[in-house]
């Protein structure tokens, strides 16, 4: 099925708000969210929509027991069960570190500062007449930080009117099995957009209306299978590449 | 005899957006929680738990699983909530579609254990099928009155309102019970294909309606 054809995913998008579209072809539909951001807005203003008219439904206290296990699924309990504690610590080396890199964007102007002169020198606006308006190309370093999940560095070429995108892989490693590569466009402040699953060993190619629009910084995280879960980077950021403005 | 509208609390006067103020104040204690912030994740327990069980509850009537997937919903909250973007969604809304978003895939799983069950079950007399002719009409307010008590949510109910009358309960069996295009249909006794498309053209006018600035929404 063609999920890029804009009706059709408003029509899955509000059938899978509205709760009608089950079975496999939901199980489909969330595998294909973290992929396209197109579908993952279609589902976000169907949610917009329909979600106030739960304002209708009574409300029901739930049990004290609910919060209590929530508590101690989440936070653990002051005795320490081991099996709670063991789950919050793989999660915190999985994506304690790697959540809200974005917001830690400038401290790796050091390490990036340590690639500028390739960087610099490939982030050329390349000087072709007759178009006037030539792409932008930007490289996305390895980061050395998370050399050892995957090294892998890209060079994307973003058409200057900002709608189009082709990826292409210097040197990537392939995830894992049950692991993906994801693009992300980061604004300077606020949470990445995501731009869909990429390609290790490949050419991507990406459409979508403002590619560059707020966008600082272009960078790939290593993913679950079909993409982050949360719809922000979970995983380490593989590659980054800055914009110069 | 329907109320007199200069007297009945009208829908014009309700709070422009009870959804949007509420979800206002909930922004702040998600971003703390996305922070990490233990004492907000309580605040938001406190404030938006009734609201969500509630929702819940209407969708998967079994009451102890309907627990766990509150539980499920407020441990993915906290793992989650710094992938909540507050530019593009209110918390509400978020947080009430990740409510019937497991919901709805609580009853595909409830589905198919009830029906390995009762498969097992020689002295089955049907019993099942009234259990869940009972869970469908459920307690308090039917489907139709919910959508009516949502008056707050002023413009979704007002386009509802433009929709016939079969239009509008397939879309409260579907949105508030959870029913798929075939629990409807056998609930309607319609054919399937008839409330397939009725649910079609009933989203294809609610988005149409929606889309327009309010003044110019068809009375």
């Amino acid at each position: 099925m063609d999920y890029s054809r804009p009706e059709l995913a408003d029509r899955l998008a509000a059938e899978h708000v509205l709760g009608t579209l089950r079975g496999p072809a939901r199980r489909r539909f969330d595998a294909l969210l973290p992929a396209h951001p197109a579908l993952r807005r279609a589902v976000a203003q169907w949610q917009e929509r329909l979600a106030p008219l739960t304002l209708g439904v009574p409300a029901v206290a739930p049990p004290d027991r609910v919060w209590a296990a929530i508590e101690a699924r989440v936070f653990g309990d002051a005795a320490g069960a081991s099996t709670v504690a063991a789950d919050r610590g793989a999660r915190a080396r999985t994506s304690g570190d790697s959540a809200r890199w974005w917001q830690r964007l400038g401290l790796w102007q050091g390490w990036s500062a340590v690639a500028s002169a390739a960087v610099i020198a490939l982030v050329v606006m390349v000087a072709t007449p007759p178009p006037a308006q030539p792409p932008i190309v930007v490289v996305l370093a390895a980061n050395p930080e998370a050399a050892q999940a995957l090294n892998a560095s890209f060079v994307a070429s973003v058409s200057a009117d900002g709608r189009a995108l082709v990826l292409r892989p210097i040197s990537a490693a392939a995830p894992g099995p049950g692991r993906a590569l994801e693009l992300w466009a980061v604004p300077a402040q606020g949470t990445p957009r995501s731009l869909g699953l990429v390609q290790a060993d490949g050419e991507t190619r990406l459409l979508r209306t403002q590619l560059l629009r707020d966008t600082a910084a272009f960078a790939v995280s290593l993913e679950p299978a079909g993409g982050s879960p949360t719809g922000a980077p979970t995983g380490p950021i593989v590659s980054l590449g800055k914009l110069q403005s | 005899m329907p109320p007199d509208p200069a007297r009945s609390p009208s829908r014009t006067a309700a709070p422009i957006d009870t959804w949007g103020r509420r979800s206002e104040a909930l922004a702040d204690a998600l971003s703390r929680v996305a922070l990490g912030d233990r004492q907000a994740f309580a605040a938001l327990y406190r404030d938006t738990s009734a609201h969500l069980f509630g929702v819940i509850l209407r969708i998967n009537t079994d009451r102890a699983q309907a627990e766990d997937l509150l539980q499920e919903v407020f441990v993915n909250v906290w793992r989650a909530a710094q992938g909540f973007d507050a530019l593009r969604s209110q918390p509400l809304t978020w947080l009430t579609s990740i409510a019937r978003n497991r919901a709805i895939d609580s009853l595909r799983r409830r589905k198919s254990e009830v029906s390995t069950v009762s498969a097992n079950l020689p002295g089955d007399d049907g019993e099942g099928d009234l259990d869940q002719t009972a869970q469908m009409a459920g307690d308090g307010p039917d489907p139709l009155q919910q959508l009516e008590q949502a008056a707050q949510a002023r413009e979704v109910t007002h386009c509802l309102q433009q929709l016939s009358a079969e239009q509008q309960q397939c879309v409260a069996l579907a949105f508030y019970q959870g029913l798929s295009h075939a629990e409807v249909a056998e609930h309607l006794v319609q054919p399937l294909g008839t409330v397939k498309s009725w649910v079609r053209r009933a989203l294809m006018a609610l988005k149409d309606c929606l889309g327009r600035p309010l003044g110019q929404q068809a009375h």
